[in-house]
C-alpha cells in the first residue's frame, strides 16, 4: 500500500506539540469523542470499506480541536466478543505507528494530533487514516478476516452514538470485574514498599489488589510492560497447592526470594498461619477479635477508636513492616469486593465490625442478609457491647450458620 | 538526546528567575520542557504562561477515584496518568510547562509516584532540554524522575547561610538515585562582584569558581507590575548572566 506518510514502530514515542500540530481530535477541550471496536457477523462487514461522516481534515481550520469517533467493525471465525477491548487497544498502538500522528488515552477519552509536517506531505484525509488502520490490523492480526472503519467528525452524530458506546464500556468493565485467578496465567508482584518493609512482597491477582489499593492486576500488567526491570514484576503461579487458602507453589518461591528467605509460604486468602505480609501503606487492616472469633476492618481515614479500643495507627503499627502476623492483614478496601476475600476464614460472613463510612461505601459488596448484622462505631463502643450486639442481631458466624469452604 | 538541567537553591536567591531565563534562552536552540518542581514558587508567572493543572492534583484525583472505586478497572493507571500529564502541560512557543504542585498528603503514594515517574520520564524524552526548577531539598527530583541530571545549577546569594544551603544541596546528590554531570554555582544579587569570604566558602565546600551576577535593577519593576521575568531587557544583568552561564556550561 502506498501512503503519504511512513508507518512503523519507530514513530511510537513521537509527540506532537501544539506548535507543530495541524489539527487535533478529542483531548481535554472536546466532549464528543470515542473509539470502539465491534465484532460483527461476516455479512455485516463490508471488507476494507472506509466511511467518513462529517468534515474531513482538509476542510478543517489549522490549529483547531475537532470531534471524532473511530468505529472499527471486524469479523472473523476465530474472533470472540471478549477480544474487542484488546483489539480496540490496538488502535492506540497503530495510530502511534503513523508518522506525524499521536494518539493518547482510550474509549471516550481519546486525544489524537496530526502534525503540520505530515499534513503537508499529503496526509490530509481521514480516509487515509482509516486505510492505514485497516492495513495494520489485517497485516498484524490474521484472525481478522473482514474489517471496516467509520470515522465520524460530525459532532451531533457522535453525541447520538456516545451513550451506546458508554454502555459497551460499562458492560466490559463488569466482565472484567468478574476476572478470576483461574482465568489468568500469571500474577504480578510489587516491592515498592521494601524501603520500609524489606521482607514485604505484594502479590497482585485479579482477585487481590495490592495493599495500597493503587495497583490492580491490570495496572501490574501495564507497569510491567512499561518497565520490565522495575519494582513491579511477573509472578508465576506454579502448582495450586490449596485453592481455598490461595497457596501456589511458584508464589511461595517468589515470596521466599523477595523476602530474602524470611517467608517461604504465603496464603493469599487467609489471615491465619501464613497470611500475606503487610507493608506500611495499606488502605485498611483486617484484625481478628478473639472474644467474638470474628474480624474487624478499619481504614486509614477512620479517626476514632475501633471496637477493640485501638486507633487505626495503633493497629497498623503492629501489622506493618513486612511481617506475617496471624490474624492481622493490611489490605486494599477494594478487596472487600473480591469473591475470594479471606475465603478460607469465612470471608465477609466472619466480619463483625467496620466503620459506618466503609459499610455504606461497600454496601453493594456486602451480602444483604448480613448488612445489618455487622456492627459499626454507631452501634457499639467496645468488645463487650459487640458481643451483645452480635447475639441480639443473630450474626450468622456466631450462630454457627457459616460453614468454611 | 535530552539534556536535563536542574536549578536548585535556597528560597529568595532568584532561582526561579534564572530558571525562566534559562528556559527562554534554550527554547531558541531546541524545544524545552520546563518543570516547576518547587511548590513555593511560580515558574509559570516568571515565564508568563498559565499555571495549568499540577501533577499533585492528578495524583490526588486518582487517589480519590481509587478510594471511591470509580476508576474503570480496564484502563490501566500508567496509561491514565500519561494522558492526564499530557493534558496538564501548558504548551507555549518553544517550551511546555509541567507543574508538580504540592507534595502528598497522608497516605501511601509509592505506587502513584512510581507510575508518575515513568510518565514524566517518558514525556521528557521528547524534548531537547528539560529544565527543572527545584526546591532546595530536591525531593521531587528523586520522586518524580529517575533521569540523570546533566547539569545541576545551584543558586545562592552572597551570604554564608545561603552558600551553606548550596553545599547541603550538593551533598544531597549522593543520596539520590540520579547521577549528576556538571555542577555550577551561581552567586546571584552580589552588588560588588564576588566577596572574598564567599569565594573562600565556595572553595571550602568544593565548588569550582562561581559565576557572579549583580543586582538586577530592572527586576523589581517587573515584579511590582506582575510582569514575567522573561520580559527583562536584553542588557539586563540577570539576562546577561544567564547567557554567560549557558555559554560556560556549553549548552
Amino acid at each position: 500500500m502506498d501512503f503519504h506518510v511512513d508507518i512503523g514502530p519507530q514513530y511510537e514515542g513521537e509527540t506532537i506539540r501544539k506548535d507543530d500540530m495541524y489539527v487535533e481530535f478529542g483531548g481535554p477541550s472536546v466532549k464528543n469523542k470515542f473509539e470502539l471496536v465491534t465484532l460483527k457477523s461476516p455479512g455485516e462487514v463490508e471488507h476494507e470499506k472506509v466511511d467518513v461522516i462529517g468534515p474531513d481534515i482538509k476542510d478543517m481550520r489549522e490549529g483547531s480541536s475537532q470531534s471524532l469517533a473511530i468505529m472499527v467493525d471486524i469479523a472473523g471465525e476465530t474472533l470472540e466478543k471478549d477480544m474487542e477491548p484488546v483489539i480496540e487497544r490496538r488502535i492506540h498502538m497503530y495510530a502511534n505507528y503513523i508518522e506525524g500522528v499521536y494518539h493518547m488515552n482510550q474509549r471516550n477519552d481519546i486525544w489524537i494530533r496530526l502534525s503540520k509536517e505530515s499534513f503537508n506531505k499529503g496526509f490530509n484525509s481521514l480516509v487515509e487514516f482509516g486505510e492505514i488502520l485497516i492495513f495494520l490490523f489485517t497485516s498484524e492480526l490474521s484472525a481478522i478476516e473482514k474489517i471496516a472503519v467509520t470515522l465520524i467528525t460530525d459532532k451531533k452524530k457522535i453525541e447520538e452514538l456516545l451513550p451506546q458506546a458508554m454502555k459497551v464500556y460499562q458492560a466490559r468493565d463488569e466482565r472484567l470485574k468478574g476476572l478470576r485467578e483461574e482465568d489468568v496465567d500469571v500474577f504480578y508482584g510489587c516491592i515498592l514498599c521494601q524501603s520500609f518493609a524489606p521482607t514485604h512482597c505484594c502479590v497482585i491477582t485479579p482477585e487481590r489488589t495490592a495493599n495500597c489499593g493503587a495497583i490492580s492486576w491490570f495496572d501490574g500488567r501495564a507497569a510491567y510492560k512499561l518497565d520490565p526491570e522495575g519494582p513491579i514484576f511477573e509472578v508465576q503461579k506454579g502448582e495450586l497447592i490449596d485453592p481455598v487458602k490461595g497457596e501456589y507453589s511458584a508464589v511461595n518461591q517468589e515470596v521466599a526470594a523477595r523476602s530474602l528467605g524470611q517467608y517461604d509460604r504465603m496464603y493469599l486468602h487467609s489471615a491465619f498461619e501464613h497470611p500475606h505480609t503487610s507493608c506500611g501503606c495499606f488502605q485498611a487492616v483486617l484484625f481478628y477479635i478473639p472474644e467474638v472469633d470474628g474480624f474487624g476492618i478499619v481504614h486509614r481515614d477512620y479517626q476514632g477508636f475501633t471496637v477493640i479500643g485501638q486507633t487505626f495507627s495503633r493497629i497498623a503499627g503492629a501489622t506493618s513492616g513486612g511481617k506475617q502476623i496471624d490474624g492481622a492483614c493490611g489490605m486494599a478496601l477494594e478487596l472487600i469486593r473480591s469473591p475470594k476475600f479471606f475465603q478460607a476464614d469465612g470471608g465477609m460472613h466472619r466480619v463483625v465490625w467496620m466503620p459506618q463510612e466503609i459499610k455504606e461505601r461497600y454496601k453493594d459488596a456486602i451480602p444483604a442478609d448480613l448488612y445489618d448484622k455487622i456492627a459499626t462505631e454507631k452501634d457499639v463502643k467496645d468488645v463487650a457491647e459487640l458481643g451483645q450486639f452480635l447475639d441480639r442481631v443473630g450474626h450468622p458466624w456466631l450462630k454457627g450458620e457459616v460453614s468454611l469452604p | 538526546m535530552t539534556t536535563t538541567i536542574v536549578v536548585a537553591g535556597k528560597g529568595g536567591t532568584g532561582k526561579t528567575s534564572i530558571s525562566a531565563l534559562l528556559v527562554q534562552v534554550l527554547s531558541k536552540k531546541g524545544v524545552v520542557l520546563a518543570i516547576d518542581a518547587d511548590p513555593a514558587t511560580n515558574l509559570n508567572q516568571a515565564l508568563g504562561v498559565d499555571p495549568g493543572s499540577t501533577v499533585g492534583r492528578i495524583r490526588e484525583d486518582m487517589t480519590r477515584d481509587i478510594q471511591a472505586g470509580t476508576l474503570s478497572p480496564s484502563i490501566s493507571k500508567p496509561d491514565y496518568l500519561e494522558g492526564q500529564i499530557r493534558a496538564a502541560l501548558v504548551e507555549s512557543k518553544g517550551f511546555d510547562l509541567l507543574s508538580i504542585g504540592r507534595p502528598e498528603g497522608p497516605g501511601c503514594y509509592c505506587a502513584a509516584n512510581n507510575m508518575l515517574r515513568m510518565s514524566v520520564d517518558k514525556l521528557g524524552r521528547g524534548y531537547r532540554y528539560v529544565v527543572i526548577d527545584s526546591e532546595a531539598g530536591m525531593e521531587h527530583i528523586s520522586r518524580q524522575t529517575t533521569r540523570d541530571v546533566d547539569v545541576l545549577v545551584i543558586v545562592s546569594d552572597p551570604t554564608q547561610r545561603s552558600i551553606r544551603t548550596a553545599a547541603d544541596i550538593k551533598g544531597l546528590i549522593g543520596e539520590m538515585r540520579t547521577r549528576v554531570g556538571q555542577i555550577a554555582l551561581v552567586i546571584n544579587r552580589s552588588p560588588d562582584g564576588l566577596p572574598p569570604e564567599i569565594a573562600r566558602a565556595a572553595e571550602k565546600y568544593g565548588f569550582g569558581s562561581p559565576l557572579t551576577i549583580g543586582q538586577d535593577p530592572n527586576l523589581a519593576g517587573l515584579e511590582i507590575k506582575g510582569r514575567p521575568t522573561t520580559e527583562l531587557p536584553a542588557d539586563s544583568p540577570l539576562r546577561l548572566g544567564v547567557a554567560d552561564l549557558v555559554a560556560r556550561l556549553g549548552l
